[in-house]
């Protein structure tokens, strides 16, 4: 875990309301797939607490880069950063994807909206590793697509099914309805699906992985006050072990983000 | 860490007989249980930290959401979640001895007796300085809160929890009062050997599409730097009113904020929400506190304490 100032090398608009923010460090930053970065634009007072940012891409053991969508006054502040401004970042940042290059014969990596930030590496290391991989990205719209990746996904030369919710590209409709289809008609079964998206689409690909009998693996969000175990803010309900019921949550940050999709209590939304 | 830093001998400070390195403290809740900030921070350099509330039994905390931003700060309803006071004293407390800062055990519990059984497993725990006494929560039902709104109440608890600790009792103050020195008073007169303030102040905050509170809990505790000029009125309030030691909180984020409540009356001070958002902000506040003592040719911290002048 560090802490320290990056610089912004380019913040660039992908499509609209989604960007690209690409950050320099003066130190080496190790980033396994799939974990985050608390961050804030240097010395500014508002808003008062650091965004969660999965890390997008590491382009250099000094260069990473973050994949986010403008939403509220946090991201709305990091989209006003210029070349040459200053982040404040905490990194990296909880668990990793849980790849087994062995056992992933055939992975399954699921998408919705800017979840995608949380899998390019996931995607990059099951392809390095020779995994059957197959990505299912579902956005809102073309221009959603494109500002979540889709050009760095298709780099990677992976089989990909996309859906959007206007049928400006791909399939009309939600990005679990080819994957249904691909378990159900599919040709061999699949070992793994990793899926990070909205809360309802994780639960929904939660329950289609258990009706198949696949492994499945989430990626969480939820708003958080530290990034780092002491607040207790960020947890999501568990299925507790204990009679007391003390193990009902888990925090996001430090016991996640990242969680078997079977432990999770998904009528505890997590993500308001 | 085996290194030890040196300290600012301007900065030291005492309360109830505990000499601490510096007036700048953790916050319970914003903290951990010290061992979080480890790799962040040389916890050595510290006065020391106030650990998360721990209750006799764990407790598994409110549903989420449990916090959401508001402008300079932000509100919580996390409901003490915390392992327990006996998992603190076998899991968290030997990788703690090791550090040269001071141990302030937060005590939580849902009745009179439940704070009784807390402090009485906690005088097991060896290297805990002392108790603040958590009479201020305002997110669970029992206990917290409920307790430090009634003077009679507070009292009552605070007679038999030092009678049953064999550790110096700091008591944590609720500022959702109509006159804190009243609250003040009556415990002060019970026995306690500090007091520490302010906790959070209860708000709320309304999604307006789904027409409901962005807390599951509804209400929350509001906290950081919006709630600093009411945390140092209220600090000036009570210096004025009873002849302890206090701790002040609420919103510090620098130097300078913590000065205004040393002025104010504090003899020490506690860092919270700030923890979040720069995980650096007490040792940074420390530098600062040794810049202001020499800049201003101040020999002694402590001679700034309660030194505020009416206009």
């Amino acid at each position: 875990m560090i802490e320290t100032v990056a610089i912004v090398e380019s913040n660039r608009e992908l499509s609209p309301g989604y960007r690209i923010l690409i950050l320099d460090f003066h130190v080496d930053v190790l980033v396994r797939p799939g974990q985050f970065a608390m961050l804030k634009a240097h010395s500014s007072l508002e808003p008062l607490l650091r965004r969660a940012l999965a890390v997008y891409k590491v382009y250099g053991p000094r260069r990473l880069g973050f994949l986010y969508q403008v939403l509220g006054r946090g991201t709305e502040t990091l989209a006003q950063l210029a070349p040459g401004g200053e982040v404040e970042i905490l990194l990296p940042l909880g668990n990793s994807w849980p790849i087994d290059a062995s056992a992933d014969k055939r992975a399954l990596v699921v998408a919705g909206g800017i979840g995608s930030a949380s899998v390019l590496m996931l995607c990059e290391d099951l392809r390095a590793a020779r995994s059957n991989a197959h990505l299912f990205l579902g956005a809102a719209s073309e221009g959603a697509i494109i500002g979540c990746g889709v050009n760095d996904f298709r780099a990677l030369e992976i089989p990909m099914s996309i859906t959007t919710d206007d049928g400006s590209l791909g399939e009309r409709g939600f990005v679990t309805a080819p994957l249904e289809r691909y378990l159900r008609d599919g040709v061999g079964s699949a070992s793994s699906i990793y899926a990070c998206g909205p809360w309802v689409m994780m639960k929904r690909v939660a329950e289609i992985a258990a009706r198949f009998e696949v492994r499945c693996i989430v990626s969480l969000e939820a708003p958080m006050g530290c990034g780092f175990g002491v607040c207790v803010g960020c947890v999501v309900g568990v299925k507790s072990a204990g009679q007391s019921g003390y193990d009902s949550y888990r925090r996001v940050c430090t016991d996640g983000p990242i969680f078997d999709a079977d432990t999770i209590s998904w009528e505890v939304n997590a993500m308001h | 860490m085996s290194k030890t830093p040196e300290h600012d001998p301007r900065l030291s400070v005492e309360i109830a007989g505990i000499r601490f390195n510096n007036p700048v403290i953790g916050a319970s809740g914003t903290f951990g249980y010290g061992l979080e900030f480890a790799e962040l921070i040389d916890l050595n350099r510290i006065g020391g930290f106030v650990t998360k509330g721990l209750s006799a039994k764990p407790l598994p905390g409110n549903p989420p959401a449990r916090i959401v931003e508001t402008h300079g700060g932000m509100l919580n309803a996390i409901g003490l979640q915390n392992i327990g006071a006996r998992a603190f004293i076998e899991e968290k407390l030997p990788q703690l001895r090791g550090y040269d800062t001071r141990i302030i055990a937060n005590v939580f519990g849902y009745s009179d007796d439940d704070y009784i059984e807390a402090i009485t497993i906690l005088n097991d725990g060896d290297g805990i300085s002392a108790y603040e006494l958590n009479i201020s929560c305002p997110n669970v039902k029992e206990g917290g809160i409920v307790i430090g709104n009634s003077p009679d109440a507070a009292a009552r608890l605070t007679e038999r929890a030092k009678r049953a600790s064999v550790r110096p009792l700091i008591v944590k103050l609720s500022p959702n009062v109509t006159d804190v020195t009243v609250l003040a008073r009556a415990i002060a007169q019970a026995g306690a050997d500090s007091l520490s303030l302010i906790n959070t102040i209860v708000g709320m905050s309304v999604d307006v599409i789904k027409r409901r509170p962005r807390l599951n809990y509804g209400t929350g505790g509001l906290s950081g730097p919006a709630i600093r000029p009411i945390a140092v009125r209220m600090v000036y309030e009570v210096a004025g009113a009873v002849d302890l030691p206090i701790i002040g909180i609420g919103g510090i984020a620098c130097a300078s904020d913590a000065l205004e409540f040393i002025i104010a009356g504090a003899t020490a001070i506690q860092i919270g929400t700030a923890n979040y958002y720069d995980p650096q902000v007490t040792i940074k506040t420390i530098e600062g506190l040794s810049r202001h003592c020499a800049s201003q040719r101040i020999a002694k911290i402590n001679d700034l304490t309660h030194s505020i002048s009416r206009n």
